[in-house]
């Protein structure tokens, strides 16, 4: 992801021409023994598995896209490619801005230390400077709600308070574009409220977001959609437009594989 | 939008290592009754074990003019940096698993933070070390010699080297989860294959003598028995362990850049 060259001034994120394929072995080869075992009997079949084709679109500041399609079509895998977690096997991402992603929420977190410490190990680990949490600590602080248990072990909060801590420090931080997969289902009623009205304010302030999701409840914070199908992309436009033909080709095919 | 530079990435790099080393410390002894204490302890108490069989039970060879105590213990804390540093990297990858697919914080942050703990595992062993020496100094068993702080020029070579390790397997288990059996049966033998309670002079197998040549752990733990005599290893004994460990640290960082990629989609 070179910044060197230059984009449009108004385009934060730029994907273009991405295809990721995996290898997938027959059954998974994932110790030396099977390993050694299957390249006597002669039985290593690899298999490329292609599992993003082609997709191109960019991402202007300030946008709200949606990313909408059935279960393993490949919407999290581009999540992972668009925060450089994983490298496409061909095509280019550029990429303006800092990204925090809000895949697995309250994933990452040891155990055995405290809701602080925690903060400030996640955060180090999404790239902020030890003056940068400083600053963002008593937000995380206000927001988790979480009172004195912050300053007790991760492992005696229950899942909903993890995911709380998750989510606080993910909102926080400064960042232009946010990634979030399917999480907003975190906490209670009321955590959930203060979530959505929290997104809707960094939405205010115009920041990016690219939100996987199957529900159409995301037109609430996205404008626009882009539909991935069998690892292409099928649609890109008005997200009402999107779900509509989405739902007709679901209705119509439902079961299809 | 942001340009960060270079040296802020580095800052803010530096600054994720001391957490994940402060969190690897505090995780060995977590909520251990005398807690950091035992760093210094676990390796004396090691020692007075094998002192004792091996002075009470097995014969013992010629130590080359060092107090017998001191022998085992400095053989120990030197393999031990190794030993510590591989043997908690080679799962650090898969147990991140969650924090790796989440951002491109780059790998190799975690197995170095092992290798660093480690290090500071062996500042605390050292204090042991000198503890016994102090005890065999009052015995009139052992005479101190400055040349011990010559132990610096050492662990960059071994530090080194327990990178580039680290770097491998913490890589390769990410491929092959029964790695970890494999490699602690090699690790058994390696320290058997070291002489870490034995001497030299005792291997009767010429062949197992001269294969230890290439054993660089021993290079390493004789460079720092040598110090402790107050003998000055030769030029020819540096190039080894700074070949040992240049050698051993570009391979597993080669290693580690070749599977980068699959490593995040292989998680």
């Amino acid at each position: 992801m070179s910044r060197k060259e230059p984009m449009q001034e108004n385009c934060l994120l730029e994907i273009k021409n991405v295809t990721m394929k995996f290898t997938k072995y027959d059954v998974g080869v994932d110790s030396l023994k099977e390993l050694v075992v299957r390249a006597f009997k002669g039985d290593l079949k690899r298999e490329k598995f292609v599992c993003l084709k082609n997709i191109s679109f960019s991402i202007n500041r300030g946008e709200a896209v949606a990313v909408i399609g059935r279960n393993g079509v490949g919407k999290s895998t581009l999540l992972k490619i668009v925060s450089g977690i994983l490298k496409p096997t061909s095509g280019t991402v550029k990429c303006r801005g800092r990204i925090t992603p809000l895949l697995k929420l309250g994933a990452g977190f040891d155990g055995n230390a405290t809701g602080i410490e925690n903060i400030y190990l996640n955060a180090a680990i999404l790239g902020y400077t030890k003056k940068e949490i400083d600053e963002k600590l008593p937000a995380i602080l206000e927001f988790s709600e979480l009172g004195d248990f912050i300053y007790s072990p991760i492992k005696t909060y229950s899942s909903g308070m993890m995911a709380r801590l998750g989510f606080s420090i993910a909102v926080n931080m400064e960042s232009e574009i946010l990634l979030i997969d399917e999480i907003l289902g975190v906490g209670d009623m009321a955590f959930q409220r203060k979530c959505h009205a929290k997104l809707d304010e960094l939405r205010a302030k115009g920041l990016t977001f690219l939100i996987v999701s199957h529900s159409p409840g995301v037109e609430r914070y996205c404008k626009r959609a882009i539909w991935i199908e069998r690892g292409r992309l099928v649609a890109d436009g008005d997200t009402n437009d999107v779900f509509r033909r989405y739902t007709e080709m679901m209705n119509k095919n439902p079961s299809c594989k | 939008m942001e340009k960060r530079s270079l040296a802020k990435r580095m800052g803010q790099h530096a600054y994720l290592m001391r957490l994940l080393v402060r969190r690897n410390i505090k995780n060995q002894y977590y909520r251990s009754f005398i807690g950091i204490l035992w760093t210094v302890l676990n390796p004396l108490l090691n020692m007075l074990v094998m002192a004792f069989v091996f002075s009470q039970i097995f014969g013992r060879g010629n130590t080359g003019g060092l107090d017998y105590s001191i022998y085992i213990l400095s053989g120990n804390i030197i393999f031990g940096i190794m030993r510590s540093s591989t043997s908690g990297s080679l799962p650090c990858l898969v147990g991140q698993r969650d924090m790796l697919q989440k951002t491109k914080v780059p790998i190799s942050m975690f197995p170095t933070a092992n290798v660093f703990s480690s290090l500071v595992t062996f500042g605390f062993s050292f204090i042991a070390l000198v503890v016994v020496a102090l005890f065999r100094f009052w015995a009139g068993a052992y005479q101190f010699h400055w040349e011990t702080i010559m132990v610096l020029v050492l662990l960059p070579a071994i530090t080194l080297f327990s990178l580039g390790l680290s770097y491998f397997l913490s890589a390769l288990y990410v491929f092959f989860r029964d790695l970890k059996h494999i490699y602690s049966v090699l690790l058994t033998l390696w320290t058997y294959l070291t002489p870490l309670f034995y001497t030299i002079d005792r291997l009767d197998n010429p062949m197992v003598s001269s294969v230890i040549e290439f054993n660089p752990m021993y290079h390493y733990v004789s460079y720092f028995r040598d110090l402790l005599v107050g003998n000055i290893p030769t030029l020819g004994e540096h190039i080894i362990c700074y070949a040992f460990g240049l050698g051993m640290f570009a391979f597993g960082a080669l290693f580690l850049l070749a599977v980068r990629n699959k490593i995040a989609a292989k998680l």
